[in-house]
C-alpha cells in the first residue's frame, strides 16, 4: 500500500470523507433502529405521551402477534414457496436459454438479440403489465393461486438470470467441454458434471439475487392475491399500514420481518449483486 | 486437386463446418421452444389488452373512444406532471450525492477491508423490499406518530407538529426522500466501480503535471465515467417509472393527487375506478411509447462488450 505525506489537504479531505461517511451513517442506521425499536414495543407503551428514543421495556409481543394472532406465519410460508418455485423456474428455463448462446458456435447476431430482447423485458413498468396479465389470470381461472405469481415472477426475473448466467457461463474456458466431449462424454454430461459445478457460484449468485426480488415483489401481489389462499408477506405488511388504527408495533415488526430475509441473503451472495442489476456491465471482483 | 494435403485440409474444413452447423442445429433446438414459449406468454396478455383497449365493457368493438378519454383525461396529465416533478427531484440529488461520495471514497480511503465494508452496507438498502422501506418512512414521517416530529421538536427547532404527508409540497419531498435513500447508493456503487477503471497513467501523468484535484476530475475521471452516466440515467429512468410500492405504502398519492405517479394512476384507473377500456387504452399507449424510448436508447448504451 502507497502512502503519502498528509498534506493539510489531505487531512481536510479525509474529515470530509469521515464527515461524510458519519452522517450517511446515522441517515441509514437510525430509520433502521427506529424501525427495529418500534417493533420491540409493548401495546402500553404505543399510546404512552412521550416518545421514547431508546427501547424501554422491550417485549416481542408485537412478532408473535403479527405472525401467530394475525396468522401472517401462513403468509410467510407462502412467499417462501413462490420465491422457490420461482428462483428454480427462472434458472432452468435461464440456463436452457443462456448455454446454446455461450457455449455453442452460433450466429454472433443471434447472441445479441437474445441478450437485447431479454434487457427490453426489465424495462417494461410493471404496471402497464399488470394489466394484461391480470385479465389472462382471470380467464384462466388461476386468480388468487400462488401458481399466477410464481408463473409472472419467473418470466419477469428471467432478463437479470440470464443476463448473470451468461457472464458466468461465458467465463468458464471452452476447452474444459470439450475435453470431456472427446473423452466420450455426450452433451448433457458434460453440462451437468463439468460445467454446471465450475458455474455453481454463480449459479447460486443469481439464485439469490432472483429470491430477493421475488420476496420484495408487491404490485403483481397485491392484484393477483385476495386471501391467505396466495398471499405473500408484502401484501400483508401492506394491510398492516392502510388499516383505520394503525397498530405501529405489529407494522414494525411485519417490516422487520419482511427486511431480514433478502439482508441475510445479500450479505451470502454480495458480490455479484451490482453484476446482477445492472446487466453485467459493472462486475465486482 | 490430387495434391493429398489440400485434399485432408479442404476435408477438415468441410468437417469444421459441418460441426459448427451441427452446433448451430442443436443452439436452434434448445433455444426455440423455451424462447417460443416465454415469447408466448409474454404475447398472449398483449394482444389480450390490445383488444380490450378497443372494447367497452360488454365486449362490443368502440373504436377509439377508450383512447380519446384516457388521453382527455386531465388526471392523466397531472400524474405524468407528478411523475415528471419526483423524476427531476430525485436523479439530481442521487446523482450528485452518488458521484460525491465515489470520489471521496475513491480518493481518501484507499484501504481495501473499509472499502469492502463499505460495499457491503451500500448494496444493502437495494434489497430491501420497497414496502418494508414504506413502513419506516410511515414511522418517520406520520403524523402524531411520526419520530422525526418528535426529534426536532425535542432539539428545539419546531415547536408545532409539521404533517409532512398532509401538505402536497412535503408529501412529494417526503416520497422522494425514500427514493433518495433507496437508490443513492445504487448511483455510489456504479460510479465507484466505474473510478477504479481509470487507468492509473492519466491520473499520474495528471499529477506530475501538477493539476489540482478539480481539473483531475473534469478532465480525467468525468471523462471514463461518461458511458456509465448514460447507462445510469437509463436504469434509473426505468425505475422511476415503476416506481409504485413505497408510494402507496406512504401517501396513497394523495394528498389529493399531489404524490399521484403514474403507476398510482393506472393502478387506480383499472383496480379502483374498474375502468377497464380506459385502463388497456393507458397501458398500450404507455407500452408502446417506452419500447420506441428503448429502441432508441439502446442504440447509445454501451452494452455489449465484446
Amino acid at each position: 500500500m502507497r502512502r503519502r505525506g498528509r498534506s493539510p489537504a489531505g487531512v481536510l479531505r479525509i474529515a470530509v470523507a469521515t464527515a461524510g461517511i458519519a452522517v450517511a451513517g446515522v441517515l441509514y442506521g437510525f430509520p433502521l433502529y427506529w424501525l427495529a425499536v418500534t417493533s420491540l414495543k409493548g401495546k402500553g407503551e404505543l399510546f404512552a405521551s412521550t416518545v421514547h428514543l431508546v427501547p424501554h421495556d422491550p417485549t416481542l409481543a408485537a412478532y408473535s402477534s403479527v405472525l401467530i394472532d394475525r396468522g401472517f406465519w401462513v403468509l410467510l410460508k407462502n412467499s417462501v414457496i413462490v420465491c422457490f418455485s420461482t428462483v428454480v423456474i427462472t434458472l432452468v428455463v435461464g440456463l436452457i436459454i443462456t448455454y446454446p448462446i455461450t457455449r455453442l458456435q452460433v450466429p454472433v447476431r443471434l447472441r445479441v438479440n437474445v441478450l437485447t430482447w431479454a434487457l427490453s423485458l426489465r424495462f417494461l413498468p410493471p404496471i402497464a403489465v399488470v394489466i394484461p396479465y391480470f385479465a389472462i389470470v382471470r380467464t384462466l381461472q388461476l386468480y388468487d393461486q400462488p401458481i399466477a405469481l410464481i408463473g409472472i415472477y419467473s418470466l419477469f426475473n428471467l432478463p437479470f438470470a440470464i443476463w448473470m448466467l451468461k457472464g458466468f457461463l461465458a467465463e468458464i474456458p471452452i476447452e474444459i467441454e470439450d475435453a470431456a466431449l472427446v473423452d466420450g462424454a455426450n452433451r448433457w454430461t458434460a453440462f451437468w458434471l463439468v460445467l454446471l459445478p465450475l458455474a455453481a457460484p454463480g449459479v447460486l449468485a443469481a439464485a439469490i439475487i432472483v429470491f430477493t426480488f421475488a420476496w420484495s415483489e408487491f404490485l403483481f401481489a397485491l392484484i393477483l392475491t385476495a386471501t391467505p389462499n396466495s398471499q405473500t408477506f408484502p401484501v400483508g405488511v401492506q394491510g398492516l399500514v392502510t388499516q383505520f388504527e394503525i397498530i405501529w408495533n405489529d407494522m414494525a415488526a411485519s417490516g422487520v420481518i419482511a427486511m431480514s430475509i433478502p439482508l441475510i441473503l445479500m450479505v451470502i451472495g454480495r458480490r455479484y449483486i451490482v453484476a446482477g442489476l445492472t446487466f453485467g456491465v459493472i462486475r465486482e471482483k | 486437386m490430387t495434391d493429398p494435403r489440400a485434399q485432408a485440409a479442404s476435408s477438415a474444413v468441410r468437417a469444421r463446418r459441418r460441426r459448427f452447423s451441427r452446433q448451430e442445429r442443436l443452439a436452434y433446438l434448445i433455444l426455440l421452444p423455451a424462447l417460443g414459449t416465454v415469447f408466448v406468454i409474454v404475447t398472449i396478455p398483449f394482444v389480450l389488452v390490445l383488444i380490450q383497449s378497443f372494447s367497452a365493457d360488454d365486449g362490443t368493438l368502440i373504436g377509439l373512444r377508450n383512447y380519446s378519454r384516457a388521453l382527455g383525461n386531465p388526471l392523466l396529465y397531472e400524474a405524468i406532471r407528478a411523475t415528471g416533478v419526483y423524476t427531476l427531484i430525485v436523479l439530481p440529488i442521487e446523482f450528485l450525492l452518488g458521484l460525491t461520495f465515489a470520489l471521496l471514497v475513491h480518493r481518501t480511503i484507499k484501504r481495501t477491508g473499509i472499502r469492502a465494508a463499505i460495499y457491503v452496507l451500500a448494496i444493502l438498502p437495494l434489497v430491501v423490499p420497497p414496502v418494508a422501506i414504506g413502513v419506516v418512512a410511515r414511522l418517520i414521517y406520520a403524523p402524531s406518530y411520526g419520530v422525526l416530529n418528535v426529534i426536532l421538536e425535542r432539539i428545539g427547532v419546531i415547536h408545532q407538529e409539521i404533517d409532512f404527508l398532509g401538505d402536497p409540497t412535503l408529501a412529494m419531498l417526503s416520497v422522494a426522500s425514500v427514493d433518495v435513500w433507496q437508490w443513492t447508493p445504487f448511483v455510489y456503487l456504479v460510479l465507484f466501480s466505474g473510478l477504479q477503471t481509470v487507468p492509473r497513467e492519466s491520473v499520474e501523468a495528471a499529477q506530475i503535471d501538477g493539476v489540482t484535484w478539480w481539473t483531475q476530475f473534469i478532465y480525467i475521471d468525468l471523462f471514463y465515467l461518461r458511458p456509465l452516466f448514460l447507462l445510469l440515467l437509463f436504469f434509473r429512468l426505468a425505475d422511476v417509472l415503476r416506481v409504485f410500492d413505497h408510494v402507496f405504502i406512504l401517501t396513497g398519492g394523495g394528498p389529493g393527487t399531489a404524490t399521484q405517479l403514474l403507476s398510482l394512476y393506472m393502478y387506480r384507473v383499472e383496480f379502483k375506478f374498474f375502468d377497464l377500456g380506459q385502463a388497456a387504452a393507458l397501458a398500450v399507449v404507455v407500452l408502446v411509447s417506452l419500447s420506441l424510448l428503448y429502441t432508441l436508447i439502446t442504440r447509445f448504451l454501451p452494452l455489449e462488450r465484446e
